[in-house]
C-alpha cells in the first residue's frame, strides 16, 4: 500500500497548487451538515472530509441534471473542464461505480460521460463517524472507500493520510511532494482504529444486514406487501432525484438557432409518463407498480447484471422523503 | 461517434397507406440493418421516436411504415417530399434467421405491426430456397386499414408463401374473412413443434395471438413478439424500455414468450 502523510498546515498550499490546473470542490460544513462547495483562495473556507457524505449527490459532476449530448446538423465539441473532486465517500463512490458501467462498460461506450468521467479526478475520505442514516453496511459496502477515487483521504492527529488508488493520484503527489511526508506507523495503526470504530458503529445503528437472495425477495413480493410499503408515499419523487446511484434520464430535442440541441435530462421511473408508449398505454400506470420498480431496478435487475446492488445505503432518500418510508425497513419486511 | 447523435437525411417519398398510416421512403440508406433491428426518427425540433424499418434490410431505401399516435408523429405527417429527417442507428437484435431454415415461418401481424414483419418477409423472400414455406395471417380493423395492399397480389404468387387476411370488419366490396386475427389461427398447417411464430401488433392483438399460438402447440422459445415499449436513448442506457430484466433496445425489441411469460403482463 502506498501513503503519504499532509500535514495539516500543508493542505491550504495543496490546495492552492491543485487550483492552478482545475476546478475544485470539496465539503464545507456547517450546523452539522456539508456541502459541496467550490474552492477559492479569497474564502477561508476550510474543507471538512470527517462529515457523512453531503446533502447532496455528486451525480452533477459526472452526470449533469441537464445537459447537451448532441447537436445537428453542426456536432458538438467533446470538452469538459478538469475538476478535483474531494471529500467523496464511499457511498457516492458506489453511485459512480454504476454510472461507470452504465455508460462505460455496457457497449456503446457514451462518449459524454466518458469525457467528463476522465477530467474528474477523485479524492475520497474515510466516514468515522456514521450517522443513523447512513446503511452502507446494510448493503455490503465499508465507511470507508477501498479503491475506484485516485486517492482516499483519512484525517489523522498528525495531518491527512493519503492512500493512494491509480496513477492519476500518484501523479498528483508526485508533482507536490515537496508537501508530503513519510506516513509512519503510527498514522496507519490511528487509522485502523478509526476503522474499526466506525464499523462498530455503524453496526450498532444497522443490526440487520440485507437478506440473502433479497433479488427473488423483491422479485416475488406480493401486492399487499408492496401496497403496504408505499402507503405513505405522497409522489413527491425526491427518493429518485437525490439518489447517488439512480441515472435514469430522457432526450428532448431543442431549436437553438440553426441548429438542434439534444438535451438529456434526469428522469424518474415514478413519473407517470416513464413507460407510457405511443397512444396512451402504460405497463405501470399504477404508483404501486412504480413505487416497486425502484426496487426491481435497484436490487433485482442491477444485482442481476453486475452483481452489485444499485443502492449505497447513503440514506439521502430516507432523510428528503415527505413520507419518511425507510428501504431497510420495507426491504427487512419482504 | 456520439451515439446520440442521429444521420441527417431526406424523406424521398411519401405513400400513404391507410388513413392513419404512411410510409416514408427516406433518400439513400443512412444505416444498415438486418431484419427485426429497429431505429429513432428525428423530426427536426420535435424529438425522436422508435420505429423498426419496412423495408428489405437488402433494399437500397431506408422504409419505414409509420401510423399516426401522437406528438412525433403527428409532426411527421406535417413533413413533404424533400424535408430533412434524422435517423439514429440500428438498434437491438435481429431475428435468428439461421435458426429459422429448413423449417416453416410463421408470421402473425396486426395493423401497422405488418410494418416490421414486411421487412422480415422481404428477408426471407430474398433467400426464400432456406426455408420451407412462409405464411402469413394479417389482421386490420376494416378493408380500408389494409397496408401495402398494392403489394400483396405480387406476393401472393411467389412460390412457397400463403397469405390469408382478415378484417375485423368488412364493407360492400371486402369479400375474405371477416373476424379478428385469431379466427384465421384455427387451421395452422405447419408443423407446430419447430416452426418459429412471429407476432406483431397492438397489445391486445398480441396477448391473444399468444394465447392461441401456445395452445396449439408451438414452443414458448419458437414464439418471437415485439415489445413496444417507450423508449429514449436506444443503447440500453436511459432504462425506459426495461420490461423485467430486459432491456427491450438491446435485448430486443423481439422477445420470446419464454423470455417474457413471467412477466406480468409482458404485452401492457
Ligand atoms: C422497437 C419499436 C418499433 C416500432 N416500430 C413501429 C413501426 O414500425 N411503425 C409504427 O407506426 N410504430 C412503431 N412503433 C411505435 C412508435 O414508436 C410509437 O407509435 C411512437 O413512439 C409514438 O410517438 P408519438 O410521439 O407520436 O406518440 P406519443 O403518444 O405522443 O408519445 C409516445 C411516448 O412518448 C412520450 N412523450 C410524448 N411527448 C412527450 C414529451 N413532450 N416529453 C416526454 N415524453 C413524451 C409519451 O409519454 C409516450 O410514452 C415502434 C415502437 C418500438 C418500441
Ligand atoms: S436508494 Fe436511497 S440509500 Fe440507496 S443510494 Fe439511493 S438515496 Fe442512497
Ligand atoms: S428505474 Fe427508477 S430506481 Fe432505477 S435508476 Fe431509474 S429512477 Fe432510479
Ligand atoms: S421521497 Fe418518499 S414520498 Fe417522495 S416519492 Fe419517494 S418514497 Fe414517495
Ligand atoms: S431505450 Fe434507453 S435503455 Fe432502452
Amino acid at each position: 500500500m502506498n501513503f503519504f502523510l499532509l500535514p495539516s498546515n500543508n493542505l491550504n498550499q495543496l490546495l492552492k497548487n491543485f487550483s492552478k490546473g482545475a476546478k475544485i470542490f470539496y465539503p464545507f460544513s456547517e450546523n452539522g451538515k456539508s456541502h459541496i462547495i467550490e474552492y477559492n483562495p479569497e474564502h477561508n473556507f476550510e474543507p471538512d472530509f470527517s462529515k457523512i457524505r453531503t446533502a447532496q449527490n455528486i451525480k452533477n459532476f459526472f452526470f449533469p441534471a441537464r445537459g447537451i449530448v448532441a447537436r445537428f446538423p453542426a456536432k458538438i465539441e467533446l470538452r469538459s473542464n478538469p475538476i478535483v473532486l474531494m471529500g467523496v465517500k464511499n457511498c457516492d463512490l458506489r453511485g459512480i461505480e454504476v454510472y461507470d458501467r452504465v455508460f462505460l462498460k455496457w457497449q456503446p461506450v457514451d462518449h459524454i460521460y466518458k469525457e467528463r468521467r476522465d477530467n474528474i479526478i477523485i479524492i475520497s475520505a474515510d466516514c468515522p463517524e456514521p450517522h443513523d442514516t447512513c446503511f452502507c453496511n446494510f448493503v455490503g459496502l465499508k465507511p470507508y472507500p477501498e479503491g475506484i477515487s485516485d486517492l482516499n483521504i483519512t484525517v489523522v492527529k498528525s495531518g491527512y493520510l493519503f492512500e493512494v488508488f491509480s496513477e492519476k493520484g500518484q501523479n498528483l503527489i508526485d508533482e507536490n511532494k515537496g508537501l508530503f511526508i513519510e506516513a509512519e506507523s503510527e498514522s496507519i495503526n490511528e487509522r485502523n482504529n478509526l476503522r474499526k470504530s466506525a464499523i462498530e458503529k455503524l453496526e450498532n445503528i444497522n443490526k440487520k444486514r440485507i437478506k440473502e437472495k433479497v433479488y427473488e425477495l423483491v422479485e416475488k413480493a406480493d401486492k399487499r406487501t408492496i401496497r403496504e410499503a408505499r402507503d405513505e408515499c405522497v409522489e413527491c419523487f425526491s427518493c429518485l432525484h437525490c439518489c447517488p446511484t439512480c441515472y435514469c434520464f430522457l432526450l428532448s430535442d431543442y431549436k437553438k438557432g440553426d441548429d438542434i440541441e439534444r438535451v438529456r435530462v434526469w428522469d424518474a421511473c415514478y413519473y407517470a409518463a416513464y413507460a407510457r408508449v405511443g397512444g396512451g398505454a402504460n405497463p405501470r400506470s399504477r404508483i404501486d407498480e412504480r413505487f416497486w420498480n425502484r426496487f426491481q431496478c435497484k436490487f433485482n435487475y442491477f444485482y442481476q447484471y453486475e452483481k452489485f446492488f444499485a443502492c449505497s445505503g447513503c440514506g439521502r432518500c430516507f432523510v428528503g422523503c415527505s413520507a419518511k418510508i425507510d428501504i431497510r425497513e420495507i426491504l427487512n419486511k419482504i | 461517434m456520439n451515439p446520440y447523435e442521429p444521420i441527417l437525411t431526406k424523406i424521398k417519398k411519401i405513400i400513404p397507406e391507410t388513413p392513419t398510416i404512411t410510409t416514408f421512403v427516406l433518400d439513400g440508406k443512412p444505416i444498415e440493418f438486418e431484419a427485426g433491428q429497429f431505429a429513432e426518427l428525428t423530426v427536426l425540433g420535435v424529438g425522436e421516436a422508435p420505429f423498426t424499418p419496412s423495408s428489405s434490410p437488402y433494399a437500397k431505401d431506408l422504409e419505414f411504415t409509420i401510423m399516426k399516435v401522437g406528438r412525433v408523429t403527428q409532426k411527421l405527417f406535417e413533413l413533404k417530399e424533400g424535408d430533412t429527417v434524422g435517423v439514429r442507428g440500428p438498434f437491438g437484435k435481429p431475428y435468428p434467421l439461421k435458426e429459422f431454415k429448413k423449417k416453416d415461418v410463421f408470421i402473425v401481424g396486426g395493423g401497422v405491426g405488418f410494418a416490421p414483419l414486411r421487412s422480415l418477409f422481404l428477408a426471407l423472400v430474398e433467400n426464400i430456397k432456406d426455408y420451407k414455406k412462409i405464411y402469413i395471417r394479417y389482421g386490420a380493423r376494416t378493408p380500408k386499414d389494409i397496408v401495402y395492399k398494392y403489394l400483396l397480389p405480387e406476393w401472393q404468387k411467389i412460390k412457397n408463401v400463403d397469405i390469408l387476411l382478415t378484417v375485423d370488419v368488412g364493407d360492400e366490396e371486402w369479400k375474405g374473412r371477416v373476424g379478428v386475427v385469431t379466427t384465421i389461427l384455427d387451421e395452422i398447417p405447419v408443423d407446430i413443434k419447430t416452426t418459429p411464430a412471429i407476432v406483431c401488433g397492438p397489445p391486445l392483438m398480441m396477448k391473444f395471438t399468444t394465447q392461441r399460438l401456445v395452445d396449439a402447440g408451438f414452443k414458448d422459445s419458437n414464439i418471437y413478439l415485439s415489445m413496444e415499449k417507450n423508449m429514449s436513448c436506444g443503447i440500453g442506457k436511459c432504462n425506459h424500455c426495461r420490461v423485467g430484466r430486459f432491456y427491450v433496445c438491446k435485448d430486443g425489441p423481439v422477445l420470446t414468450w419464454k423470455d417474457v411469460k413471467d412477466i406480468e403482463d409482458p404485452f401492457l
